[in-house]
């Protein structure tokens, strides 16, 4: 019953009748806290009652142990110095001590072998049983390169996705800077104006100078959209045709012949549709390739 | 004609063999650090005549054990090209002398015996036989080497080398442990299933009182294997093979599975107690739920799913059956 410390109090609450709770509303907290108990408890002050015979164990200690002048090769043991205490809990730094413990150790141990001339690592053609069996080392090695290659494609993933938002960067100070450019431009222009209507040629004199990209606009074509007019359409569209010629009768038939004729172009030229560009010409899709065993017949 | 032919060029060869046999007897042996005299290495064998390392293990479980438990005593199994696997024992009161007997029967000088409890706790006892002393464990953190992250594989039946902590020669009970374990997993030299070469290294630690246990493959780069004395030694590394697991000592008996008990480990808490604890903490908070919601007692454990579980008559039995722990 004393094995845990906070055992008598949780034992008496099982034992107590239901009803009289009322002095134990300060346990509460601290009983819940102890509820998040992992598998290893470990007591926090040592049993009083433990035995620890020592004389006990090191007359055992000398009944089971060798004789004192058995050779080191018997025994292959090491005793290294553990330089720091370790901390359970930090996986980490734990394998990391029993590593170094090892490695330390198989230093010492190669040294000592090698000063008395044994061999000690395999050559490498000694062929042998091993622990563990091929497939299952097939096994290992299929899931580390599974896992390699998992790694490489997420690295690949990351750099595209980096690489993706600089270009978006350099692409915006590119536009920005190609406005700024034009900008600088037109301030130029404008400035050279100034200075030669200020050095005496007026401005009544050229008219013809006035250009339409002094105010601000470029060779533009104009924007302005012409409602159901084919691209390479001249006609001029539908507002160019003539409405209102002819006010009944044939009025509405002659609408309709208009709104096609707009829509899909009367006169002028046909927009370059139905003729051939090198890009048509090489394009070979509209035949059977590889396909000639007609030709083969009529060569028959 | 032929045959006679045949014959004679087969004895010409065995003489040659011979011949060959005779000249290589007479060369002196070549190590790593150059020729070797052979009076030197005649004296060194000299040195200790009488001793000679004869151990046995027997390597064996108890009914009952789960999947995970067994391949962890098959591991230890390939580790150990001394031992002898039995089969299952029941684990009961009179299991010592059973197991003694069985020892005996073997011809084995120790015993590995991997008890499995309740379909979850291993305990482990490393017996000295036939007059003792033994060890009782708690095995914790146990990984097998099936496991596919560990990475390493050495040779079946190499000898390894043992590495402790310093830390085990503080307390006599760890003197003793380490004794015992040198004993048992050190394999004899000469032991006619051992290989002669040296290629994984064991690790005994004692971290917060437990002892960890891990099994580490050595390698050197392939081309570096005749350099080792030039610096080959820097670029040694190692890989785990396992298997893992950590021994937390329960108990030391004088003999070997019984006995006067000579240690007994004043932290341990049996894993039996520490399930009851958890229980009883949580039926407490229960009980104090109840009590600020102003709930009937049984109103609340009616409504739990396993009424029967957290009953607490069943409670307070199981507390005080949990005492009477080996």
């Amino acid at each position: 019953m004393s094995v845990l410390s906070k055992r008598p109090s949780l034992n008496k609450m099982v034992d107590d009748d239901m009803e009289d709770y009322s002095e134990d509303e300060s346990a509460f907290d601290s009983e819940s806290e102890s509820e998040s108990e992992d598998e290893e408890v470990m007591l926090t002050e040592p049993s009083k009652k433990s035995i620890y015979n020592r004389d006990g164990l090191l007359e055992r200690l000398q009944d089971i142990s060798w004789p004192d002048n058995v050779e080191w090769i018997h025994k292959l043991t090491i005793d290294v110095n553990q330089e720091q205490k370790v901390d359970v809990n930090d996986d980490l730094t734990r394998e990391l001590a029993f590593y170094t413990q090892a490695l330390e150790g198989t230093r010492k141990a190669f040294e000592k072998l090698q000063a008395m001339g044994l061999p000690f690592l395999r050559p490498t053609d000694y062929y042998a049983e091993m622990v563990k069996t091929d497939s299952h080392m097939q096994k290992i090695k299929s899931r580390l390169l599974v896992e390699k290659k998992r790694i490489e494609e997420a690295e690949e993933r990351r750099k595209a996705r980096e690489a993706k938002k600089i270009a978006k960067e350099v692409q915006a100070q590119k536009t920005k800077e190609r406005s700024k450019q034009k900008k600088d431009e037109i301030e130029s222009v404008k400035k050279w104006r100034k200075q030669r209507q200020q050095s005496g040629y007026p401005s009544g004199d050229n008219e013809d100078m006035n250009l339409p990209f002094e105010d601000g606009k470029s060779f533009e074509r104009s924007q302005k959209k012409r409602p159901y007019v084919a691209p390479g359409d001249r006609s001029g569209g539908k507002g160019k045709q003539g409405g209102g010629k002819f006010k009944n009768g044939m009025d509405k038939k002659k609408k309709t012949r208009d709104h096609r004729d707009s829509k899909f172009g009367f006169g002028g030229r046909k927009g370059m549709n139905k003729q051939n560009t090198s890009d048509t010409t090489n394009d070979l899709k509209g035949f059977n390739k590889g396909d000639f065993s007609g030709n083969k017949k009529r060569k028959r | 004609m032929a045959k006679k032919r045949k014959q004679s060029e087969k004895e010409a060869s065995s003489e040659l063999i011979k011949k060959k046999e005779e000249f290589s007897v007479e060369r002196p042996k070549r190590t790593l650090l150059g020729w070797k005299d052979k009076d030197v290495e005649e004296k060194k064998q000299n040195d200790s005549p009488f001793f000679r390392n004869k151990e046995k293990v027997l390597v064996t479980c108890s009914r009952r054990i789960i999947f995970r438990y067994r391949h962890l005593m098959l591991n230890v199994v390939s580790i150990l090209p001394h031992c002898k696997k039995d089969n299952k024992i029941d684990s009961k009161e009179s299991k010592g002398g059973a197991l003694n007997e069985l020892v005996e029967l073997k011809n084995c000088s120790s015993c590995l015996f991997f008890e499995c409890r309740k379909q979850k706790d291993l305990y482990l006892w490393m017996a000295k036989c036939p007059n003792g002393p033994s060890v009782k464990f708690l095995v914790n953190a146990v990984h097998t080497m099936e496991e596919l992250k560990l990475t390493g594989n050495h040779l079946k039946g190499s000898r390894p080398i043992l590495t402790f902590s310093t830390n085990f020669d503080n307390d006599p009970h760890w003197k003793l442990l380490k004794e015992i374990i040198t004993q048992i997993f050190g394999v004899p030299k000469d032991h006619r299933k051992a290989k002669p070469f040296h290629d994984h290294v064991f690790v005994f630690s004692i971290v917060d009182d437990h002892i960890w246990f891990r099994n580490y493959q050595i390698s050197v780069p392939h081309n570096e294997i005749d350099k080792v004395d030039r610096g080959g030694l820097d670029k040694m590394t190692l890989v785990e093979v396992g298997p893992r697991f950590c021994l937390n000592p329960i108990k030391i008996f004088g003999g070997s599975f019984g006995g006067p008990t000579l240690y007994e480990n004043p932290y341990y808490v049996s894993p039996n107690q520490v399930r009851t604890h958890v229980l009883l903490a949580f039926c407490h908070f229960l009980q104090i739920i109840a009590k600020r919601c102003d709930l009937g007692w049984d109103l609340l454990y009616g409504s739990l799913p396993h009424y029967k579980i957290f009953k607490p008559t069943t409670l307070s039995f199981k507390h005080q059956s949990s005492q009477h722990e080996y």
